[in-house]
């Protein structure tokens, strides 16, 4: 009169398995779901019932009770139909105890047809792990697979999974992802701009967070939608984690190994950014963008307390976000872009156009932007506008071939074992320095070009600049370009 | 006498009403009307102008301001010689006795005007003459800017009291141009605040106090078309920068040329046009600025921001490097002093 179904329940992006038990004795005829299940869990009752009954057997007249252990671990989501509905069905004897062989995911609908979920994905691990069979709905199980996880099940109803869980049926065939894989801007389209474009190269190179500046229209923002396509595609593992935190989200991914790109509107919430919400939190933007790019355009158009909320996600590479519900820790490993106007007209310091914003505007726009967060940037980049020659020359170096240039360097900086943007004082000093190199960087803080604390961005740089020149050493030459991509401090 | 003419100066009335009740009644006339209600003011004006010349004197002198009266000593002859004169003025630093060149322009400039203001302060500076400007954000800052670097004399003129710091980010640059040897002065008595009616009248001082007036970027409305038609009035001679015609800012100073006003084409020729109306440049004509342990590519690098060129990338575009080289370049002449950033474009370090 027992049975248990294995399932999976996600603490930030972390799949955990979950045991759904089942035990059905006498008494009162009742079902009862204990183990900290949200409303949305607490619902399975009535579609597990109707399922089982369309399926054409009988939902046992006795009294039921399912728990959902760990019950400590708090679960929400309707997730759990598909496991409840096959450990009831074995507990009451109608099919063998086989399920138990199993993890299984899927939302019911009433005439037992299974429905899409989030954490497909998650599942799939854990199945790994424990050695499983998993068994999904099909559009889960098809980004399941894209993963190359174990042995994964589509199924399409309550009687295909119980015909894959106790033998004898392989599930339906998994569809192909239904999703749109947008197509990434080439490089080739930037014309002119020949110093933003070397920017982007660095920046990707050495996984720099880049900050970009410039009056309206220059095409910073076109610039930043080309980055994707000169980061060298994500290694197993990196994709594995990606798809993760987006599988959490309930996202799918078109491109798995494309490093992901998100560009969240300023008006976006603390909880969007970093991730939240009420209950158990989902990974927000930060999470999305893990092993990619976070694009904030118009920076200074994003509030303080966000900008704020971005400072320990960009340090210490996650994010640790506790509601009533729990307190996870989301992975934050992003690479930072951002775009800003120089002022709220845009034309601040431009050659032609005179800037119409009070002096006192201006100021309070860069101060909203200054202080530590663009301490954190360590290539600063102006964009000026085109002129009209640069719209009709030839057309810029395409995307593939800057990414080649990026993924050598990336080979180099493996070596060494982390991108150069993690490089700290330690690992900056054990680099080989080139004569006149440190000379010509100790110069500049002594004529105050640079700051102490600019000090060890330059030096970040310097060592990207080198792996794109493949050099062993840091050279004079290095030092000089990476002095020059600070910006106005 | 001069009391009278302190306390008066003290209430910080507007310059034409001070000239009116001056001409009516004379000085002692004048705070005798102020103190009895004959002549409408506010309490605070009568309160300010009861307090004794004694106690004025010993304030100023306590706060390092000199008074220096007109038809008095230290007075410049040449301002005295303006109808509109005013009565006093209150001087922290050393007020030159000879007129001066006064470069102005709008407060909202572009990078462009910015620049040039900055030369041309330069270059007056090093040729010797002293430079009025008032101390205004945009154009006018930028040539006190160039004053400073070129180590000259500057006199700045401005609308609020001496001791107020305004526009705040130019407190540096006033204390810069007093330890240089130049003047920060007024007509409103110490402590008064920038009221905008305030700025419009202080133009003239700043024509009176100059011999010819350059305008750099200017709008059609504005504080310096006011200083360039004062100037005219004056018999000043009024040179302008010409800018883009389609450009807002610029079409004051184009009005400027077109209504005879000599074009500034460039520092040296500014120079020689000066010589022609204040004589020979007691200092000297600013060379070409050519550090000698610059060398090879970096030289022409220089070159190019020399000529304006402040955008690293019409930079690269003009020089035709690999863009590394040309960021390369600007590092290592950043690196050295001899370049340095001012927004987001390059300039050459002072």
């Amino acid at each position: 009169m027992f049975a248990s179904v294995t399932s999976v329940a996600l603490v930030g992006v972390e799949p955990r398995p979950v045991r759904v038990e089942v035990h059905i004795g006498g008494g009162t005829p009742a079902f009862h779901l204990v183990g900290l299940p949200d409303a949305a869990v607490r619902e399975a009752k009535e579609r597990v019932r109707a399922a089982i009954q369309c399926t054409g057997r009988s939902f046992p007249g006795r009294r039921v009770i399912v728990n959902l252990a760990p019950a400590d671990l708090p679960k929400g989501g309707s997730a759990y139909d598909l496991p409840i509905a096959l450990g009831v069905l074995a507990a009451a004897g109608e099919i063998p105890r086989d399920v138990e062989g199993v993890v299984a995911l899927g939302e019911l609908a009433l005439d037992g047809a299974v429905r899409p979920v989030r954490g497909g994905l998650g599942a799939a691990s854990v199945a790994a792990d424990l050695g499983r069979r998993c068994l999904l709905p099909p559009a889960s199980a098809a980004e399941a697979a894209s993963m190359e996880l174990g042995s994964i099940h589509a199924v399409g109803s309550l009687e295909e999974a119980i015909g894959v869980a106790v033998g004898g049926h392989d599930g339906a065939a998994l569809p192909a992802l239904a999703v749109a894989a947008t197509p990434l801007l080439d490089l080739s389209r930037v014309r002119g701009q020949p110093v933003a474009r070397r920017a982007l190269e660095i920046a990707a190179a050495g996984g720099h967070h880049l900050f970009m500046d410039g009056p309206p229209g220059a095409g910073k923002t076109l610039l930043a939608r080309c980055f994707p396509g000169i980061l060298p595609p994500l290694d197993p593992a990196e994709r594995f984690e990606v798809a993760i935190a987006w599988a959490a989200a309930g996202l799918p991914r078109a491109v798995p190994d494309q490093p992901p790109f998100r560009a969240p509107h300023h008006s976006a919430t603390t909880a969007a950014l970093i991730g939240g919400g009420s209950g158990v939190p989902v990974p927000g933007e930060a999470t999305l963008a893990h092993r990619g790019v976070l694009f904030l355009d118009e920076l200074g158009e994003f509030p303080p307390h966000l900008l704020d909320a971005l400072r320990q996600p960009m340090e210490e590479g996650e994010v640790v976000v506790a509601r009533k519900g729990a307190s996870v820790t989301f992975p934050t490993r992003f690479q930072l872009i951002a775009a800003s106007n120089p002022c709220p007209c845009g034309y601040a310091g431009d050659r032609l156009v005179s800037c119409r914003c009070t002096p006192r505007l201006i100021d309070r726009y860069r101060r909203r932007l200054s202080g530590p967060l663009l301490d954190r940037f360590d290539l600063r980049v102006r964009v000026s506008r085109l002129d009209a020659g640069d719209m009709t020359g030839p057309p810029g170096e395409p995307s593939a071939r800057v990414r080649e240039r990026v993924a050598a360097a990336r080979l180099r900086q493996a070596e060494r074992g982390r991108l150069n943007r993690e490089l700290g004082r330690e690992a900056l000093d054990a680099l080989a320095w080139g004569p006149g190199a440190v000379e010509m960087l100790e110069q500049s803080v002594r004529s105050s070009a640079l700051s102490a604390r600019g000090w060890d961005r330059v030096r970040r740089v310097a060592a990207t600049i080198a792996d794109l020149a493949g050099s062993e050493v840091v050279t004079e030459a290095h030092a000089a370009e990476a002095l020059a991509y600070r910006g106005a401090e | 006498m001069s009391d009278a003419r302190l306390r008066l100066a003290f209430g910080g009335l507007h310059p034409e009403r001070i000239r009116c009740l001056l001409d009516l009644h004379g000085p002692s006339g004048a705070v005798a009307a102020i103190e009895r209600g004959a002549v409408k003011t506010t309490s605070r004006i009568r309160g300010e102008v009861a307090v004794p010349a004694a106690a004025r004197r010993k304030q100023l002198q306590a706060a390092g301001i000199e008074v220096v009266l007109r038809g008095g000593p230290g007075y410049p002859a040449h301002l005295a010689e303006l109808p509109d004169a005013p009565d006093l003025l209150f001087v922290r630093g050393t007020l030159p006795a000879e007129p001066g060149v006064a470069i102005v322009g709008t407060r909202r400039c572009t990078s462009y005007g910015r620049r040039l203001a900055r030369r041309y302060g330069k270059a007056v500076a090093v040729a010797g003459w002293p430079l009025v400007s008032g101390l205004a954000r945009g154009i006018d800052g930028a040539a006190h800017r160039g004053t400073v670097e070129g180590g000259g004399i500057g006199v700045a003129v401005l609308g609020c009291g001496v001791d107020v710091a305004y526009p705040p980010e130019h407190n540096d640059l006033g204390e810069d141009l007093i330890r240089l040897g130049g003047a920060v002065v007024a007509e409103s008595p110490p402590g008064t605040p920038p009221e905008g009616w305030r700025f419009p009248p202080r133009n003239r001082i700043i024509a009176g106090l100059s011999r010819a007036v350059v305008v750099v970027e200017a709008a059609v409305t504005g504080g310096a078309l006011i200083t360039a038609r004062a100037a005219l009035e004056q018999g000043i001679a009024v040179f302008a920068v010409p800018g883009d015609v389609e450009r807002r800012s610029s079409e004051g100073c184009n009005l400027l040329i077109r209504d005879g006003a000599h074009p500034v084409l460039g520092p040296t020729d500014l120079v020689e046009a000066l010589s022609l109306v204040l004589g020979p440049p007691p200092g000297r004509v600013m060379a070409a600025p050519a550090p000698s342990n610059v060398k090879g590519d970096d030289a022409e690098l220089l070159r190019l921001v020399d000529d304006g060129v402040g955008s690293l990338d019409r930079l690269v575009e003009l020089l035709g490097w690999d863009p590394a080289a040309v960021l390369a370049g600007v590092g290592r002449l950043e690196a050295s002093g001899a370049l340095q950033r001012e927004a987001a474009t390059v300039v050459r370090a002072r």
